[in-house]
């Protein structure tokens, strides 16, 4: 399970802050706690509180690449955004993200293949969310036709499915389990799959326990990483479990002190 | 697992016509992936796309049968990388080549009797390449026709002369040998000998592409190729290539059975070789200078372990009696299970006791103890049952005394009733029995 930690997003008060005030601090600091709890990226978004310029985000890098090694998942629509944040980043990022919206393809996908980037490609259009697992996947497979049309990897390809509040899209939930499927059909080598995982649980109670199990049954429909609260140790307890159980990892013991490793 | 979108997709005309009855090339190429629409909708198909759809609908790797009669064998037909995978299904065929320049019929008496009995299986060497060192097609014949009179062993043909093999295929057609090997000089008369006879024919190239190359040209489907390597490390490399091609790419041209031949003059080295063959998917291997049974033995072993299913426990003959040493009358008896991790755990700390003793595996359809006893297969009442009633054990002791694992200790009842036995409770562990044996077996005979 790759995890993409969330936490380094303007739309946290501390972080919003940090950015406003040009204080790298706040995001230091989660950017290595996150990474010792076990992420793989750190998700960067400056959030509402700022406008999304070139300027910032790739400040935002800067300051997460200065502190810690490790990959960033470039988080924003604006292309010049993105552009500027590949510029400054050391080592493969990850674009977060693209749609199957033509235009969107061709502003981003060609850099992704010059800046040899990994990127999420959000199962929709303009038209919106899907609400049927068909369409998501007739999205992704938009998608998929054009990374290979680009001569992007396909491993480098992470399809987001798009998981909706389960409060009040509750129908979405199995039809985002169904599209994980499918997308690993679509090419071989597939193309990987990802969640922001954090969006089923939203504004409903016991977030935590809403959030790990979708996580693991996710997992189960063959997810390969998410974006997510990297900090939740009950959330990499699952995980863990889950990576014995589908085989994943070798069982011993200590397993759940081994996948944190 | 049949193509992917993206593969049907790249294949399609992308016309974007809409006349198959979906909006574009792409969401056709997904119905078609999903199987929910035909091929033959699109007004504009290639033939590379029906050759790939064809491609997507077959095994990755052909089955050829080779020989007839006793020894007739399928090879080829596999499905995986690893076998822990799942399995590999069709044992490799272990061949050893007679020259039509030696003392023919003396060396097919030699392979004759490369045969043995192992866990209750006859594992043998089961093909003969005879091969035309001479040059001579006369002297072939004639060695074919010793090899065929004097053995029911499947033959490999080994020349490319097609006149050659035509005239060897006289005599030995009927028993279905593989003509080896079609060649980018002889391949459309060798395909015609094999298409004539109904032979599996192997086909040769210079290597991986070249061999890619000259199986398209050829129109027969039941091949068995050679990428022409003979170094271990790239006939190692090309066997790789050759499966991984198969069952990762749905590469049709290397979608067969493989024969490698092995190099090394000394017989534990060319065992060591040909068993590297055995282990990296070879269909068949042919061999030399190998022909004592002392050699042969260890090679024709990691076959039958190789292509031993893994998702079946192994197990050992039960319901029967297994001597431990030179035990007599007074030697203890172990009860365990046919499971053979279980009966062996056991077999091996008796003999670390150096005590002779009986070893009695009850069937339990080769469940360990625990497994066993929790489905039901290892009671009291079942395994005095089995003792009773199809064994003779009374004779073999004159005490009447059974050992059970101590992690059965609820049996012991029952098994005395059902046996008329007395139930001894060993140690939970077969690590235990020495131990249990030095030290408590004698009071225990005499209580």
């Amino acid at each position: 399970m790759i995890i993409i930690g969330e936490r380094i997003n303007g739309m946290f008060n501390d972080i919003g802050e940090a950015i406003k005030n040009q204080d790298p601090t706040a995001i230091q600091e989660w950017a290595v706690k996150q990474l010792e709890a076990g992420a793989n990226y750190l998700d960067a978004n400056v959030g509402p509180a700022v406008e999304d310029s070139p300027e910032v985000m790739k400040w935002l890098v800067e300051v997460i690449q200065d502190e810690v090694d490790a990959p960033v998942c470039i988080d924003t629509t604006n292309v010049d955004a993105m552009e500027a944040a590949l510029e400054v980043h050391k080592g493969t990022a990850m674009i977060n993200s693209v749609t199957a919206e033509p235009s969107k393809l061709e502003a981003i996908l060609p850099l992704v293949k010059e800046y040899e980037a990994e990127v999420i490609g959000l199962a929709m259009d303009k038209t919106g969310v899907p609400k049927d697992s068909a369409t998501r996947t007739a999205k992704a497979m938009e998608i998929v036709a054009n990374v290979d049309a680009h001569g992007i990897p396909m491993e480098d390809l992470y399809v987001d499915p798009l998981i909706l509040p389960v409060n009040v899209a509750q129908d979405h939930a199995p039809e985002v389990l169904e599209t994980i499927k499918q997308v690993k059909l679509l090419a071989d080598p597939a193309p990987k799959t990802v969640l922001g995982l954090s969006n089923v649980s939203q504004n409903c109670t016991n977030m935590g326990l809403i959030n790990r199990t979708f996580l693991v049954m996710a997992m189960a429909a063959g997810l390969d990483a998410a974006i997510m609260e990297a900090n939740d140790q009950e959330m990499l307890d699952s995980i863990a479990t889950a990576e014995i159980i589908l085989n994943n990892d070798i069982y011993c013991d200590s397993f759940l002190k081994q996948f944190r490793k | 697992m049949g193509l992917t979108g993206l593969e049907i997709y790249k294949k399609l005309p992308q016309t974007n016509c809409g006349e198959c009855g979906s909006p574009t090339c792409l969401a056709f190429a997904m119905q078609l992936a999903e199987g929910k629409a035909e091929l033959s909708e699109c007004p504009d198909v290639s033939d590379e796309a029906k050759a790939a759809l064809d491609a997507a609908s077959k095994p990755p790797i052909a089955t050829v049968t080779v020989g007839a009669g006793n020894y007739e064998r399928e090879i080829g037909g596999e499905t995986e990388l690893f076998r822990h995978d799942k399995t590999f299904f069709n044992e490799t065929g272990v061949a050893v080549a007679v020259s039509d320049e030696e003392d023919v019929a003396a060396k097919v008496e030699q392979i004759n009797a490369l045969s043995f009995e192992r866990v209750g299986q006859d594992i043998e060497v089961d093909m003969i390449a005879v091969t035309n060192d001479s040059g001579d097609a006369d002297t072939f014949v004639e060695a074919v026709q010793t090899v065929a009179d004097n053995s029911e062993r499947s033959l490999i043909l080994v020349t490319e002369d097609s006149a050659t093999m035509e005239a060897a295929l006289d005599i030995v057609a009927d028993q279905n040998p593989l003509l080896y090997a079609a060649t980018a000089d002889n391949y459309e008369a060798m395909t015609e000998l094999a298409k004539d006879n109904e032979c599996p024919l192997a086909v040769k190239g210079e290597d991986l592409d070249s061999l890619a190359e000259l199986t398209k040209k050829v129109d027969y489907e039941d091949l068995v190729i050679d990428s022409g390597a003979r170094g271990t490390s790239e006939v190692l490399r090309d066997q790789t290539v050759i499966r991984r091609l198969c069952i990762k790419k749905k590469f049709r041209p290397v979608g067969f059975p493989t024969i490698t031949f092995t190099t090394k003059e000394d017989p534990q080295e060319e065992v060591m070789q040909a068993s590297t063959y055995i282990t990296k998917y070879a269909g068949i291997v042919v061999l030399s200078n190998t022909v004592e049974l002392a050699e042969m033995l260890s090679l024709l072993t990691v076959r039958q372990n190789i292509y031993t299913d893994p998702r079946v426990p192994v197990t050992v003959e039960p319901n029967k009696v297994y001597e431990v040493g030179e035990p007599d009358e007074n030697s203890p008896i172990f009860i365990t299970t046919n499971f053979s991790l279980s009966y062996y755990s056991v077999e091996g700390d008796v003999s670390a006791s150096k005590e002779p003793a009986y070893i009695i595996p009850i069937d339990t359809d080769g469940t360990s103890v625990l497994t066993a006893w929790a489905a039901d297969k290892f009671g009291g009442a079942k395994i005095g049952e089995i003792l009773t009633e199809e064994m003779d054990i009374e004779d073999m002791v004159d005490h009447r005394k059974l050992i059970i694992s101590g992690y059965v200790a609820v049996i012991s009842g029952k098994l005395e009733e059902a046996s008329g036995w007395d139930v001894i409770v060993g140690p939970r562990e077969s690590s235990g029995i020495p131990n249990f044996i030095s030290n408590r077996w004698e009071s225990e005979l005499n209580e």
